[in-house]
Formats: structure tokens, sequence, C-alpha cells
């Protein structure tokens, strides 16, 4: 698990909370003061002793939550770096400048990314691959759609050329990277073949505002449902 | 005191609950909810190779998953063979090596190669293992009794009695081609196996 800034806050925490404490200061060493800890609740502490253990049991519950799922996803996503596939129709779809090397997420030129991960050797993801082009040709046909949102594939586990060749073998029609050493998915945790992501574009940063774990049934309705989530506003066109 | 102690303690023990619950909610395995067995990392080769390339390969007759046998000289003549060894079913690389084969069966014939998948399991567990994968093109051969006898003819039958991860390219001469005893943690790269086929057509 990738630990938030809570959690790293917390770690440092505990054991000067727990040091605080009469009933454990007279078995272990006082932990020197986290940075940016308050004062007073020190000296409350101090008169209080109690309240240690509230402030550790509050401390505990914000950092289990700090570092949400979808907080992982969007930092490990912005952080993502990809190769372009050997594709001639890619950065033109994508609306990247260049026709090779390395990007991250956020040079795409759309509001909204989909990302499938997905793996060729992944027998789901190969029965659904035809529904994946649906929701390509579903984004294509809507005005709203077609000028804000982008469909991508990250092919996890898989080399550039079998991403290619899933590509290939299931008439793709849009651009399927390769994470040949895993590092997409190994910053990915809980994440297993296929997978949806929505990703809003705030700016520089990425964030993830929709997860689904497996095939959609239904392409309109998921399409749809990615659309609302996202808040774009989309004037209800599609 | 003592209820002042225990409330102390049972705080405690509640913060770190609460604090383990929240990081297994996001690193929960994924695999173990597919029913695949998490066997960690393990030594990326446990055996000794018994053939070199240009050797005749060993014959051997196993059972295949569809219940007729299989043998190694069935094919002298007629198709190229590869033997793709996996160590065990129900196993994290092995489960999606096969998979990505069956899509590749064009390729395959294109250069006249049969493969041949080969595991200690017994059928039983191989039959529920390969219909998640769906329907496989090429036979699946049980090696469990005697346990790994193929395998150890080889040289790919690990100290704990599951295979290498193994690939052994055979020509229509039933001469070895290629080998590829790989990392048990990784999966070969389709390309390679592709660019080796390419290779017994020449």
């Amino acid at each position: 698990m990738q630990k938030g800034t809570a959690g790293a806050i917390q770690t440092s925490a505990v054991p000067f909370l727990l040091s605080l404490h009469p009933l454990f200061s007279r078995h272990q060493p006082r932990y020197p003061l986290p940075p940016g800890f308050p004062r007073v609740i020190l000296e409350a502490m101090k008169k209080l002793p109690c309240l240690t253990f509230v402030i550790l049991f509050c401390a505990c519950y914000v950092s289990a939550g700090a570092a949400s799922p979808e907080q992982v996803y969007s930092k490990a996503i912005t952080q993502a770096r990809l190769q372009l596939p050997d594709d001639k129709a890619a950065a033109g779809y994508l609306g990247i400048g260049r026709k090779s090397g390395t990007i991250m997420l956020g040079d795409i030129d759309a509001d909204i990314i989909i990302v499938e991960i997905f793996s060729m050797y992944c027998p789901y993801c190969q029965r659904h691959a035809p529904a994946t082009n649906k929701l390509f040709d579903a984004i294509q046909s809507g005005t709203f759609t077609r000028e804000k949102v982008k469909l991508i594939g990250i092919g996890v586990g898989n080399s550039a050329h079998e991403a290619a060749f899933f590509k290939k073998k299931y008439g793709i029609r849009f651009p399927l990277f390769a994470d040949a050493n895993s590092a997409v998915l190994n910053s990915l945790p809980g994440v297993r073949t296929p997978y949806y992501f929505g990703i809003r574009k705030d700016g520089k940063s990425l964030n993830v505002f929709f997860q689904q774990q497996g095939a959609f049934d239904d392409v309109q309705t998921f399409l749809k449902t990615i659309v609302e989530k996202s808040g774009a506003p989309s004037g209800g066109k599609r | 005191m003592n209820t002042s102690k225990n409330i102390v303690l049972c705080s405690v023990v509640a913060s770190i609950c609460i604090f383990l619950c929240g990081a297994a909610d996001v690193s929960s395995s994924d695999a173990l909810k597919e029913g695949i067995y998490q066997v960690g990392k393990l030594k990326p080769v446990d055996s000794t190779l018994k053939v070199k390339l240009g050797d005749r390969a060993p014959d051997f007759t196993l059972m295949s998953l569809s219940g007729k046998p299989v043998s190694l000289r069935d094919y002298r003549g007629k198709k190229n063979v590869m033997l793709s060894f996996v160590p065990a079913a129900w196993t994290p690389v092995c489960s999606d090596q096969w998979p990505g084969y069956n899509i590749a069966q064009e390729e395959f014939d294109r250069f006249d190669t049969i493969l041949l998948g080969i595991t200690v399991d017994n059928i039983p567990t191989l039959y529920s293992w390969t219909k998640s994968m769906g329907t496989l093109w090429f036979p699946v051969l049980s090696d469990f009794w005697p346990h790994g006898q193929v395998a150890k003819k080889y040289g790919v039958l690990r100290s704990n009695g599951t295979a290498e991860r193994a690939i052994f390219l055979i020509d229509k001469k039933g001469k070895i081609r290629y080998i590829d005893v790989h990392d048990i943690n990784k999966r070969p790269p389709l390309e390679t196996i592709l660019n080796e086929l390419e290779k017994l057509g020449r």
C-alpha cells in the first residue's frame, strides 16, 4: 500500500503519542515531537492522559481513510510514463505532437480519459475486446464525447509486441500502450484485468473519478455513467 | 484503575484494527478473489537440464485432457512441436500464459507447429483450470503419474515436484532446436517464441 501524507504523519506520531501516556512512558523512551505538532494539544495531553488515546484513535482513523484508492490511483496514473505505440493513428487521436517517445497521460488532449487496464494473456479481456471497440465507436459517435473523451488501453505485463498483437487480433481501434515491466500495474494496488478508470484532467493533475473491476454490460450506460460522474458540463449531450 | 487500563488498551487495539482495515481495503489481492493461489516469489530455476540443443527429444506418451493419450512421436515428420511446461495449475503466472498462446493459433499454424501444454497436475485439476481459460485449441497433457516423469526426462522437474516454466521447440525430425527454462516468476514474451518458431521454418 502506498501511504499518503496523513499516513506518514501517523507513522511518526504514533510512537510519540504512545510515549506520552504514563502507562507506556514507564517502559519506553520519549520520542521526539513530530514536526508541526501543535503545542497546545501537547500541553493538554500532559494534563489529560486519556486525551492521548482519543487523539491516537482519531489519527489512526484519519490516516486509514486518508489515502483512498482514488487518491492512490490518481497519483499513480498522473506519474505513469508510457511509450507511444508504434501506431500511426495513435498520436493524432491523442492530440500528441510527436509520433514516438514517452508520454504521460496528462499529455493527452482530452477532458476525460477512459483507461482500460488489460492483458493480452487475460481471457476475460480477450472475450471483452469487441465490447471495447463498441465503446470507442460510442465515444466517437457523440458530439460531446468525440471532442472531450479519449479511450486508451494499457496492456499490463505486456511487451509492445504483445499489446500490438492483441490490437491486431481483435482489430482494436483505439491506442493500446504496453506496460512491459508492470510498473503501472504495480502502482495500482488491487487492480486486476480488465479494469476501467474514468480520469478527469484538472489542469495538470489527473483525478480518478470512476473505477470498475471487470467488463461492462451495456456500452451506452457505461459511457453515460462516466460522463455524468466526471461532472463535465455536457449540456445533456453525449 | 483496571477499568481505565482496559479502556485504554481497547482504544489502542481498536485504532490499530481500523488502521489495518483501511490498508487492506486498498491492497487486497485480486488474484485470491479469482481462486488463484499465491505462491510468492520462487527460486527462478530449480532443476538441471538433461537435454541440450541438437539432441533427439526424449519420446513420451501422456494422457490428454480430451481423454486420449498423446505421444511426441505422433508428430514426427508432420509438425514442429512446442512443449510448454508450466509449474502448476491455479498459480499466478501459469494461469495467464496459455490463454495468450490460445489467441495465437494462426501464428503456430503459420509455422506448422503444434503446441503441447504440460503440467504435473492430474486431469480433473487441469479440466477445472483450463475451463476458466476458455476453449484451448492445443492439447493439454497431464504429467501427473508417475509423477513428473516427462519433466524429469527433460530435466525440468523442480525439487518440490512442480515443473519449471520451460519451452522446448522440437523440429519435424524430432531434434531439439530451442530451449528456454525461464525464470518461473516471469512469463516468456510471445515475440521470443514467435521468432524461434520462424527460425524452425527456415
